[in-house]
C-alpha cells in the first residue's frame, strides 16, 4: 500500500476569535488579516517538511488548491506541482487536484499537467476536481454547469494527451482552432487520473466508467465503504474488476513517541476540523451545485458535520488519527483492511501543528508507520 | 384570495408550459420574477376584474418544461416572442416584474408587436451606476425573503406566502426556480450591458413601478430604466420595498389599471 503526505499549507496566524467575526473562514474572511511574510515563512517550512516526506520513506506528496481562505495558501497545484518535481527525485506526485469547470482554457491545463510530468521524470499523478461549492464563488463559475464543464475539459485533455494534433475542438464550453500542445506527458498513454468525493454518487460512477482512482475525502468507514461497492458494482457491470490501486482513502493523521504526547499535539488539529468547514450552506453549495441525488446522499453521509465533532468523536470516526506508532499502525492497518484501498492519503500536517511536531510526525512515519503497512 | 383562475399546460414548440388564466376583457400578460409564479393573489384578482390575466410560469419554473437549449435571458426572450406568438397574445398588454421586468423588456425590445402597452415593476437588466444589483444566490431564501419587504406587515399576503412551513414538493420548486435563475443569470449578474441603449427602440408606452426602499434593485435602476425608454413614466411607491404588488396592492392596482386604461 502506498502512503501520501499531504499539508493543505494552512495560514493561521491569526487569533481564532477572528473569525467569529464573519460568517465563515473562506470566500469572504477578509484578506487584510494576511501578511505576505508570515506567508513566505510558512512556504518555506511547508515545503522542507514535503522534502523530508520524501527522504524519510513516503511513497507519494499529495498537494491540493483552493481559493480565498488560510486553510489552504496552495492557490495552484501546477505551481507547487512544479517547485516538488523539481525539489524531490523519487515521490510520486499527487495533484488532487486541477479544478476542471473553473478552467477556461483546458489546453493550457494538459500543457502545464505535462510539463509536470516530463520535468519530473513521469512522477505525477494527476487529480480533476470538480472543486467545492466555494470555487464556484471565488472563481465566478456558473454552478449549474459545474458538472458539464467537468466531464467536457476532462475529455478535451485527454484527447490532447492522446490524440495527435493538431485537432479541432468545437464543444459546448470549449472551442479551439488547433489543439496541438508541443509538450506531452511521458507516461503513456496519460499520467494517472485520480478523482476525489465525498459523496455524490455521479462522481463515483464517472470514475468507474473511467476506471480512475477514486478518493474517498474524510468520509465515515461505512460511507466509504458503500462508496467503494457502488464503484466495484459499475465496474462488474462494465465486465472488470478493480484492484485495490483504483481506492484511496484520505484522513488527518498524527504520530508521536507516546499516545500521550500524540494526543496532546494531535489537538492542532482541530483548528483544520473546525473553522475551515464552518459556513452558510449557499458558500458551500450554491444553488444548482449538487444534483438532487447529490443533495440526497450528501444528508445521508455525515450525521454530524465534522466541526461539530468532538476530538475524541473525530478519532472514534476515523476522520482523525493519532497515537504513538503502535497506535497509528493498528488503526491504519484496520482501516487498509475494511477499505481494502491501495493508498492512504494521510494529512500530517494540518490546522496549527508545528513544524517541530510535523517532523517528529514524519520520521516516526518513515522509521516505522510506512515500513509496517508495507507488510 | 380565492379567484375564478383555471390552469393549465400549453405547448410551445414542444415544451409544456404552465398556465394561469381568467378575468375577463382584453388580454393582459403577467412575468414572474426570479422566485416563480406565486399565484392568484389578490393583486392579480383584481387586475382580472378588468382585463383577461394569463401568467404563464417561465420554461425551467414551476412546472414549466426548459428545453435543453434554453440556458440565456436571450434564449428566455426568443421563447417568449414565440410563445406570445402561438398563444395569440401579440399585442397584449403586459406586466414584468424584477427578473420577468428584465424579461419584459428584452422582448419589447426585440419585437414590436409583442406588447401594446408594458409596465415594468422593480425591475432587474439594467446595471446600476452607484450600488449593486443584491446578491440573492449567496443569501438563504429566507434572507432574501427578508431583503424583498420594507415592512411585511403592511403586506396582507404575507402570512399566506410564508406563515406556513413550505411542503417537500415546494421546497423541490423552489430549488428549481432557484437553480433556473442562477442558469440564467449567473454572470453579468442580473443585468446586459446593451439593454440601455436597445431600450431607445422601444415605441410602446411604458410605465416604471418602484418600491422606493427596494434593497434588492436599487431605486436608481428606476431612473435609468425612465431615461432609456423613450416617453416613459415613472411612478415611485413611497415607503416599499421590492414587490410592491404584494407589499401595497392597493397602491399597486390602482397605479396599473391607471395606466393600463
Amino acid at each position: 500500500m502506498d502512503c501520501y503526505y499531504f499539508t493543505e499549507m494552512p495560514y493561521a496566524e491569526f487569533p481564532e476569535s477572528e473569525v467569529d467575526k464573519y460568517p465563515s473562514m473562506r470566500l469572504t474572511f477578509p484578506n487584510t488579516y494576511f501578511d505576505p511574510k508570515k506567508a513566505q515563512d510558512l512556504f518555506k517550512r511547508y515545503l522542507d517538511e514535503y522534502q523530508y516526506a520524501e527522504e524519510v520513506g513516503f511513497d507519494g506528496l499529495m498537494i491540493n488548491e483552493h481559493h480565498n481562505t488560510p486553510s489552504c495558501m496552495d492557490v495552484e497545484v501546477n505551481i507547487s506541482g512544479g517547485i516538488l518535481a523539481r525539489i524531490t527525485s523519487r515521490v510520486k506526485i499527487l495533484m488532487l487536484g486541477n479544478m476542471l469547470p473553473t478552467s477556461d482554457n483546458p489546453v493550457r491545463l494538459a500543457e502545464e499537467i505535462a510539463m509536470l510530468d516530463v520535468i519530473s521524470g513521469g512522477r505525477i499523478v494527476s487529480g480533476f476536481v470538480r472543486g467545492i461549492g466555494i470555487e464556484s464563488w471565488a472563481n465566478n463559475t456558473n454552478p449549474v454547469y459545474n458538472r458539464e464543464r467537468f466531464e467536457e475539459c476532462h475529455d478535451l485533455i485527454i484527447k490532447a494527451w492522446t490524440t495527435p494534433g493538431p485537432f479541432r475542438w468545437e464543444g459546448k464550453h470549449y472551442q479551439y482552432r488547433a489543439v496541438n500542445p508541443w509538450m506531452l506527458p511521458i507516461q503513456k498513454p496519460h499520467p494517472p487520473i485520480w478523482v476525489p468525493g465525498t459523496g455524490s454518487p455521479e462522481t463515483v460512477e464517472w470514475a468507474a466508467r473511467n476506471r480512475y482512482t477514486y478518493a474517498a475525502f474524510l468520509t465515515p468507514l461505512d460511507v466509504a465503504e458503500k462508496l467503494f461497492q457502488t464503484y466495484r458494482d459499475y465496474a462488474a457491470t462494465d465486465g472488470w474488476e478493480p484492484g485495490p490501486e483504483k481506492f484511496a482513502f484520505m484522513i488527518c493523521c498524527h504520530v508521536n513517541e507516546t499516545d500521550e504526547k500524540a494526543q496532546e499535539a494531535g489537538k492542532a488539529f482541530l483548528w483544520r476540523m473546525n473553522y475551515p468547514l464552518r459556513g452558510p450552506r449557499e458558500y458551500w453549495s450554491p444553488p444548482g451545485y449538487t444534483s438532487r441525488a447529490g443533495t440526497a446522499a450528501v444528508a445521508a453521509r455525515r450525521p454530524t458535520p465534522l466541526n461539530e465533532m468532538s476530538y475524541t468523536e473525530l478519532q472514534e470516526n476515523y476522520h482523525l488519527v493519532v497515537g504513538s506508532p503502535e497506535t497509528v499502525i493498528k488503526k491504519l492497518r484496520h482501516i487498509k483492511d475494511r477499505l481494502g484501498v491501495g493508498a492512504l492519503l494521510l494529512e500530517a500536517q494540518g490546522g496549527r501543528l508545528s513544524h517541530e511536531d510535523t517532523m517528529r510526525s514524519l520520521e516516526l512515519f518513515g522509521k516505522e508507520v510506512i515500513p509496517a503497512l508495507k507488510d | 384570495m380565492a379567484g375564478e383562475f383555471t390552469e393549465e399546460f400549453v405547448d410551445v414548440g414542444g415544451t409544456k408550459i404552465h398556465m394561469m388564466s381568467g378575468g375577463s376583457g382584453e388580454p393582459l400578460v403577467l412575468l414572474h420574477g426570479a422566485g416563480g409564479n406565486a399565484g392568484w393573489l389578490r393583486y392579480v384578482q383584481a387586475l382580472s376584474e378588468r382585463y383577461t390575466v394569463y401568467i404563464p410560469s417561465h420554461p425551467g419554473y414551476g412546472q414549466s418544461e426548459r428545453p435543453e437549449w434554453l440556458e440565456t435571458m436571450a434564449d428566455m426572450t426568443s421563447f417568449y416572442t414565440w410563445f406570445l406568438e402561438q398563444r395569440g397574445l401579440e399585442g397584449s398588454r403586459a406586466i414584468g416584474f424584477s427578473m420577468g421586468g428584465w424579461l419584459a423588456a428584452e422582448i419589447a425590445v426585440n419585437c414590436r408587436h409583442a406588447f401594446s402597452k408594458l409596465m415594468l415593476v422593480d425591475a432587474v437588466g439594467i446595471k446600476p451606476q452607484q450600488g449593486e444589483i443584491a446578491d440573492i444566490f449567496i443569501i438563504s431564501p429566507t434572507e432574501v425573503t427578508a431583503l424583498a419587504y420594507h415592512d411585511p406587515k403592511q403586506a396582507p399576503e404575507y402570512d399566506q406566502l410564508y406563515g406556513q412551513t413550505p411542503t417537500p414538493e415546494q421546497v423541490a420548486i423552489a430549488e428549481g426556480n432557484r437553480e433556473m435563475t442562477v442558469r440564467l443569470c449567473w454572470k453579468p449578474y442580473m443585468y446586459d450591458l446593451r439593454l440601455p441603449q436597445l431600450l431607445g427602440r422601444v415605441n410602446i408606452p411604458t410605465r416604471i413601478v418602484w418600491g422606493r426602499e427596494d434593497q434588492i434593485v436599487p431605486a436608481e435602476c428606476a431612473q435609468l430604466y425612465h431615461q432609456a425608454i423613450p416617453g416613459s413614466d415613472l411612478v415611485i411607491i413611497d415607503n416599499c420595498g421590492h414587490v410592491p404588488q404584494v407589499e401595497k396592492p392597493d397602491e399597486f392596482v390602482k397605479t396599473a389599471l391607471e395606466f393600463m386604461a
